[in-house]
């Protein structure tokens, strides 16, 4: 979980919003490449677990978008990717061949508490107190987030692959 | 200059690597790093051996070339001859890189061609399922080496400092944005940069070399006062390869001399004047 070149005391709302469209940009697109990677190997039930919070994270990013727009219309974006990494997307190794669904949300929550504690970090380096307030409004989401992927868990059954059970068939290309 | 995303960098074909491989995780970075340089990817070219890292070339929509095993460096070195506009990336494993491939390294290194070559060292050979590689460390217990391995392990580092490369990093996917400008910085070197990339194995590797232990592990060389342009201090550095996990330039040279294309287009100018027109080429090989 890093940024790059944010001066967060210094940061004015529109790039505020444009940095969150841009959190929630990296974890759509994250979890879309982990769904792919379960989908080529044979983990359905993980990967459309997956699939599901890359609709979830796209609908929070367009959300955030929609505002951007309404407040500041198509001004340029200030901020870019190469600014985040890995504040809510989940990490590349938490994935794995015939993890289950259980696991799967395991991974997600653990995104969820990541983006949190990020935006519990941020909030008192902030100086603009709209910026304060949009921060603090994110870090109530997340915990809002992590309530539903309890709820989820509690209707999952709390499977763990068996480590060392790889089997996976072959694949072409 | 024109504004590339990442992006523009991926293609359609879907990576096939397992499940949490490291290799994902350079590709991304591989794509932010063309994307910060700004050539589409008709002028970029990627030339690879053979094994899970050498896939790479397949999952770009810039020029590839998926070579036989060893072979990228010499291929590649054509490619930058035949075309030496194009931007030319190298990629490849330890195994490829350092056993298969090993005799071309030192040559590539010395003939100076504007290559950037990435090795993806994980330690092992993953693709055939599990043997030791040239950088396994000794005592590693693997199908080949059941009882541990007795072999001394390549320093990829040290080899390519000792054989005069004049651009040598080392980077991991747990930091993938320092990864991607390491990638940058090594694309913007005049001549033939090397990039060393631990990237895990996630199905043969050990434990103490996934992502989630690099994390804890991995210590940047401006954090310990590195000057990379300091070539003793970058060979005190490299010795410690497989002890200390350090990211970062271990060297850059501070006067890189001329690249062999750069050295090739300037002789071309200069015997220009005495070369015989190519309308009367054919002549010097008829009788009249």
């Amino acid at each position: 979980m890093a940024t790059k070149g944010i001066d967060f005391a210094k940061l004015n709302l529109r790039d505020a919003l444009d940095l969150a469209v841009l959190i929630e940009e990296e974890a759509r697109d994250r979890y879309e490449e982990l769904a792919e990677q379960l989908e080529v190997h044979h983990t359905p039930a993980a990967a459309v677990f997956f699939r599901k919070m890359v609709r979830v994270e796209e609908i929070h990013r367009s959300e955030l978008e929609k505002r951007r727009e309404q407040l500041f219309g198509k001004s340029p974006v200030m901020v870019s990717r190469a600014a985040i990494f890995d504040i809510e997307a989940p990490e590349y190794d938490v994935v794995r061949a015939s993890m289950t669904p259980f696991e799967a949300l395991e991974a997600a929550m653990k995104s969820e508490v990541k983006a949190h504690d990020f935006f519990a970090a941020v909030v008192p380096r902030v100086s603009d107190p709209e910026v304060k307030k949009l921060f603090e409004e994110l870090r109530l989401e997340e915990v809002e987030h992590q309530q539903w992927l309890k709820v989820e868990m509690q209707k999952t059954p709390a499977v763990k692959d068996v480590p060392g059970d790889q089997s996976d068939g072959p694949n072409e290309q | 200059m024109t504004t590339l995303s990442p992006n523009v960098f991926k293609s359609e074909l879907k990576p096939i690597w397992c499940p949490g491989c490291g290799d994902y995780g350079v590709v991304q970075a591989l794509y932010r790093a063309l994307s910060a340089i700004g050539r589409p990817p008709h002028e970029v070219a990627f030339i690879s051996g053979i094994g899970c890292s050498s896939r790479i070339p397949g999952y770009s929509t810039a020029y590839g070339f998926n070579t036989v095993h060893g072979r990228a460096l010499p291929v590649a070195q054509g490619v930058k001859m035949a075309n030496p506009d194009l931007l030319v990336l190298v990629a490849g494993g330890d195994g490829d890189g350092f056993s298969i491939g090993g005799g071309h390294v030192p040559h590539a290194i010395r003939r100076n061609m504007d290559l950037t070559y990435l090795v993806m060292d994980n330690q092992v050979y993953g693709l055939t399922k599990g043997q030791l590689s040239p950088t396994s460390p000794r005592g590693l217990e693997t199908v080949t080496s059941v009882y541990g391995s007795f072999e001394q392990p390549i320093n990829p580092l040290l080899t390519v400092l000792s054989a005069g490369a004049g651009f040598v990093a080392q980077g991991t996917p747990a930091d993938m944005p320092g990864l991607a400008t390491l990638v940058e910085e090594a694309i913007r070197y005049p001549g033939f940069a090397f990039i060393n990339v631990q990237s895990p194995c996630v199905t043969y590797g050990e434990d103490d070399q996934q992502l989630r232990a690099h994390k804890t592990r991995m210590k940047s060389l401006d954090s310990v006062g590195h000057d990379p342009s300091n070539f003793m201090q970058a060979l005190e550095k490299s010795t410690q390869y497989g002890t200390e996990l350090y990211t970062g330039v271990f060297y850059r040279n501070p006067n890189p001399p001329k690249s062999y294309d750069v050295l090739v287009r300037e002789r071309q100018e200069t015997l220009k004047p005495a070369a015989v027109p190519r309308e009367r080429m054919l002549d010097m090989f008829l009788q009249k």
